[in-house]
């Protein structure tokens, strides 16, 4: 294994504007600019636009982030203003 | 092998792994972590949003107040369709370049300046922004906004550009009207058919009653000179709907029996979008004008004529009074007189602005040194009778070589004698007849001075000097066309 070419991938999963995945997507920014600049790949799908992409996660709360690389999978489910729990999630010290 | 069942670890690790996602779904639900959940269909999932935030916005994007929220960094996080309308925007390209580009220089500064002033407090300001339809008016308020990752500001953008326009509008309407109505002129606005829907009352010394509806030309069917290019009426309303503007086109106005003498101007009205719909009139009144410039020229006219006519009389005057005079002093003293009996005459002339004087007013002036005309010594029938600036001259020349010989050797000479003068009106002709009572006994001259000869040819034919022993009698004739009486 060499973690200089590990693939890191974040999903996040939100409907629309709402406000819950407005914020999501607002804590996410600053999460990854404040800590994890540069080490993931990360993709907003909107479910509103395209509700056939929930399945591929198993998606029934939003909003949601998968981390979906490095396996396992992880979620986490609400606007992750709870910055600690998600650093946790992402197995990242705080 | 890589195509083997899962084994029975595998599945109770997959089955745990779900269970805890259930109960992670089921936890977030419960304590509100989520607004929006996926529902399975048969056809295709669905996203069922939660509580009231979805209808609070729809309700947002259903109202045509454009609405958006900044974060505390002044990033867009939302903005609704009408503001996305106002601003000429996609919702995609408003978020990605940001709500300030798309306000223009001006307003994005001022819009900025009202967020960092909403710091806790609603503001609000009137802003022009460039949008969808070229520039509007916008009261933008901002009020600071709570959200879930920090603060923010809620912006509104109400548009008041019909709000401005319609003030604005309803102001130049009113400050037109009191234009009109505070004009002296008359002041007409016609329509693209040439029928009048608005006249100020300057137009009453044009038109008695009504005239909103009527045709220009039917109401006012002007004359206009050749050289104005202009046919009738009906011209003018054509060429100024054409959008040209007329100045000061002199024309007249048949009202009734007599022609008001007018200047007319014409001009196009133009809408905001520069179409022509109607056009403006203005007539004034110059007839008084136009008299008092005919009147003028009337009188340089014959002032220039009179003053070469006395001119040759003065020389007349001098070179007669030469010849009779015995000496230098007496010349002097004649002459003198002379003069001044023909600057007598003139100056009521020109009292009168060389109209036409009355008999009384010329004997009045002659007679002044000597005695007036109220006197017992003098009787005046006619004075009333109104000459002619030109028979005034030859009359006070008359009278005044009547009167000096009446103070020197007649009836004025001693402190009985009387003088009557009589105007008699003849069938073309007004008698007037001088005559001296009470004075010397009257001795006829040996020779004829400067004043007889006057009094002989002043007038023309029909004057006779009588050289009675009673007194003297001289009759004057005055055809009626120089003399009123």
């Amino acid at each position: 294994m060499n973690d200089g070419i590990q693939r890191r991938k974040l999903t996040l999963y939100v409907a629309g504007q709402t406000p819950k995945s407005v914020t999501a997507i607002r804590n996410l920014e600053r999460i990854v600019e404040e800590h994890l600049a540069g080490q993931y790949e990360i993709e907003v799908v909107d479910l509103r636009e395209h509700p056939q992409l929930a399945r591929e996660h198993n998606i029934v709360a939003i909003p949601t982030l998968v981390r979906s690389l490095p396996v396992p999978v992880q979620k986490i489910i609400g606007d992750l203003s709870d910055r600690e729990k998600v650093l946790v999630h992402l197995q990242v010290e705080g | 092998m890589g195509s083997a069942q899962p084994t029975a670890v595998e599945l109770e690790g997959d089955l745990r792994r779900r269970l805890a996602d259930a109960e992670e779904t089921l936890r977030a639900i419960r304590e509100g972590d989520v607004d929006a959940l996926v529902v399975r269909g048969e056809q295709q999932d669905e996203i069922f949003a939660l509580g009231g935030q979805d209808s609070y916005r729809a309700f947002m994007e259903a109202m045509d107040i454009g609405a958006a929220a900044l974060d505390s960094e002044g990033k867009l996080i939302y903005a609704n369709s009408a503001l996305c309308s106002l601003l000429g925007r996609s919702p995609t390209e408003l978020q990605s370049e940001g709500i300030y580009p798309a306000l223009g220089e001006t307003a994005a500064r001022r819009v900025g300046e009202l967020v960092g002033e909403a710091a806790n407090n609603r503001r609000s300001r009137q802003v022009a922004l460039p949008c969808a339809r070229g520039s509007c008016h916008v009261e933008v308020a901002v009020a600071p906004l709570s959200m879930g990752f920090g603060h923010g500001h809620a912006l509104t953008f109400t548009d008041v550009t019909e709000r401005i326009e319609a003030a604005a509008l309803h102001e130049s309407d009113r400050i037109g009207r009191a234009i009109m109505a505070s004009s002296n002129e008359a002041v007409i606005v016609v329509n693209r058919d040439g029928r009048i829907t608005h006249a100020n009352a300057g137009v009453r010394q044009f038109y008695e009653g009504g005239l909103i509806g009527h045709a220009f030309d039917h109401a006012f069917a002007l004359d206009f000179p050749i050289s104005s290019g202009l046919m009738s009426a009906s011209d003018l309303i054509e060429v100024a709907l054409a959008g040209t503007a007329l100045r000061s086109i002199e024309a007249q106005f048949p009202n009734g029996q007599q022609a008001q003498d007018v200047l007319v101007g014409a001009g196009p009205l133009r809408q905001a979008d520069d179409v022509i719909y109607g056009c403006i009139v203005t007539m004034t009144d110059v007839t008084e004008r136009k008299a008092i410039e005919k009147r003028q020229t009337l009188l340089m006219s014959e002032l220039t004529h009179r003053v070469r006519n006395t001119l040759t009389l003065v020389m007349s005057i001098a070179n007669r009074t030469i010849t009779g005079a015995k000496d230098l002093a007496e010349f002097r003293s004649s002459f003198s007189n002379r003069l001044q009996a023909l600057a007598a005459t003139h100056n009521l002339l020109a009292v009168g602005v060389w109209d036409a004087l009355t008999l009384e007013e010329l004997l009045t002036a002659e007679l002044a040194p000597y005695v007036s005309i109220g006197s017992e010594r003098i009787q005046l029938e006619g004075g009333n009778a109104r000459v002619s600036a030109d028979t005034a001259v030859a009359l006070g020349l008359i009278f005044h070589e009547l009167v000096t010989n009446a103070v020197k050797y007649g009836a004025l000479s001693n402190e009985n004698g009387t003088v009557s003068i009589r105007a008699l009106r003849e069938d073309y002709a007004v008698k007037i007849v001088w005559q001296e009572l009470g004075g010397p006994v009257v001795v006829h001259p040996e020779k004829m001075g400067f004043g007889q000869t006057l009094i002989a040819r002043g007038l023309g034919q029909g004057t006779k000097v009588e050289f009675l022993p009673e007194g003297v009698v001289c009759t004057m004739s005055v055809p009626n066309e120089k003399i009123e009486l």
